[in-house]
């Protein structure tokens, strides 16, 4: 399969990357090895992350600047847009999720019972942004369990609307971009998967508490100035996230 | 007569709905709503320590208190100024970096198209026309001023 010329309603797995080079070719190889067709969008990396890509057989999108993790995502969903993909999954280039979880995120979406399934994992994160997640849910009235994970797969309707301009200034991929699925009355769905932790140290989104602390703060603001109101417009309560099974625990 | 502390309450009140409604609306971009809404918690705490004006300026040997209000308020929008330029500056540079980027991506994609299409007319990926329309657009559908 080739992602430059996908065949209408394929399956493309977007990746977007910030200096990932010490992971990258381990994911697209176990990607590639179940037969999806990968597309890297190089968020303007300072190493070898877009020369990896290219190694690996994957079709590269080089951003000329730093969009950031959702930038880069909306990057790659714009492309699968014009290309007529039917189903999106994105997941991380630093070997956190595993391809071998696809076709458990896809299944709702082909049997019709969602538009997005994000891969959930809430225990794998520490105390601190569990409290943090439980903030933003009182403050948004969102009931995802997992708030950040980008292991996510979306059908065409959720990839046009996050496409659009709407979703252009959001900076990250977790409350800012639920609310807007909310709001758009996409039908979520949470499937409980195995998410690893990072296979080499600093986070690229969160790499020092400054950036924890601008990140409460905007999205504070964010999500006060989004405050929900049932019944408006597009939104309504049956976009609430609905989730499978509950979250597995390790031992 | 109102007092001045239910005035600049209301002010301080406005400018924070204002500022929500602005970032709700997606007119203006959460980060730069920060600065907004320091302001307004400045003014609203002057409403509420209206003496914390008047301490400061006797501290700092201003005779008429009421003015010192005034010079923080244009020191800090003599600020704002400053940082929109350079923030503008920052973003002229990857305008024209943007810009010159797409057409020489352009002329690429023509140069391929061209080569394609003489080699071989029958299996032209896509027709001739401009790359906006390779990006879902119609061809019926006019960028909008800004969007790309």
């Amino acid at each position: 399969m080739d992602p430059e010329n996908p065949q209408l309603g394929q399956l493309l797995v977007v990746v977007p990357a910030h200096n990932e080079e010490d992971s990258l070719a381990d994911v697209l190889k176990t990607t590639k090895e179940f037969g999806y067709c990968v597309v890297v969008v190089d968020d303007a990396s300072e190493d070898n992350t877009g020369r990896i890509a290219r190694n690996e057989g994957a079709l590269l999108i080089p951003l000329a600047n730093r969009l950031g993790a959702w930038g880069a995502t909306q990057a790659g969903l714009r492309y699968a847009r014009a290309r007529g993909a039917g189903i999106v999954v994105t997941l991380d280039a630093d070997g956190q999720h595993e391809p071998a979880h696809i076709h458990e995120l896809t299944a709702p979406l082909l049997v019709g019972t969602a538009d997005v399934v994000i891969g959930s994992c809430p225990i794998r994160v520490s105390r601190l942004r569990r409290w943090a997640w439980h903030y933003f849910r009182w403050l948004t009235g969102l009931n995802a369990h997992d708030l950040t994970s980008g292991f996510r797969a979306y059908n065409r309707h959720a990839v046009t609307v996050l496409s659009s301009s709407d979703a252009a200034l959001l900076d990250y991929q977790d409350v800012g971009v639920l609310m807007l699925m909310r709001a758009e009355g996409l039908r979520v769905q949470e499937v409980p998967v195995e998410i690893g932790s990072r296979r080499n140290g600093i986070s690229r989104v969160f790499p020092s508490w400054w950036v924890v602390a601008r990140y409460m703060l905007e999205t504070t603001v964010l999500c006060v100035s989004h405050l929900h109101i049932p019944g408006s417009r597009r939104g309504d309560d049956r976009a609430t996230v609905a989730t499978r099974d509950a979250p597995r625990r390790h031992p | 007569m109102i007092s001045y502390e239910w005035t600049s309450g209301v002010i301080g009140l406005l400018i924070a709905g204002t500022i929500l409604f602005l970032v709700r609306r997606r007119r203006l971009h959460g980060p730069y709503a920060l600065w907004w809404l320091g302001v307004s918690a400045a003014i609203l705490l002057i409403s509420l320590f209206p003496q914390l004006v008047n301490q400061v300026a006797y501290r700092l040997g201003i005779s008429y208190p009421p003015i010192l209000s005034v010079l923080i308020g244009i020191g800090l929008l003599l600020v704002k100024i400053l940082t929109m330029d350079i923030e503008r500056s920052r973003q002229e540079l990857r305008v024209r970096r943007l810009t010159q980027r797409l057409g020489i991506l352009d002329a690429e994609i023509a140069q391929i198209k061209d080569r394609i299409h003489r080699t071989s007319p029958a299996t032209v990926p896509f027709p001739p026309g401009n790359a906006n329309q390779q990006m879902g657009e119609s061809a019926t559908d006019a960028p909008r001023e800004n969007e790309c």
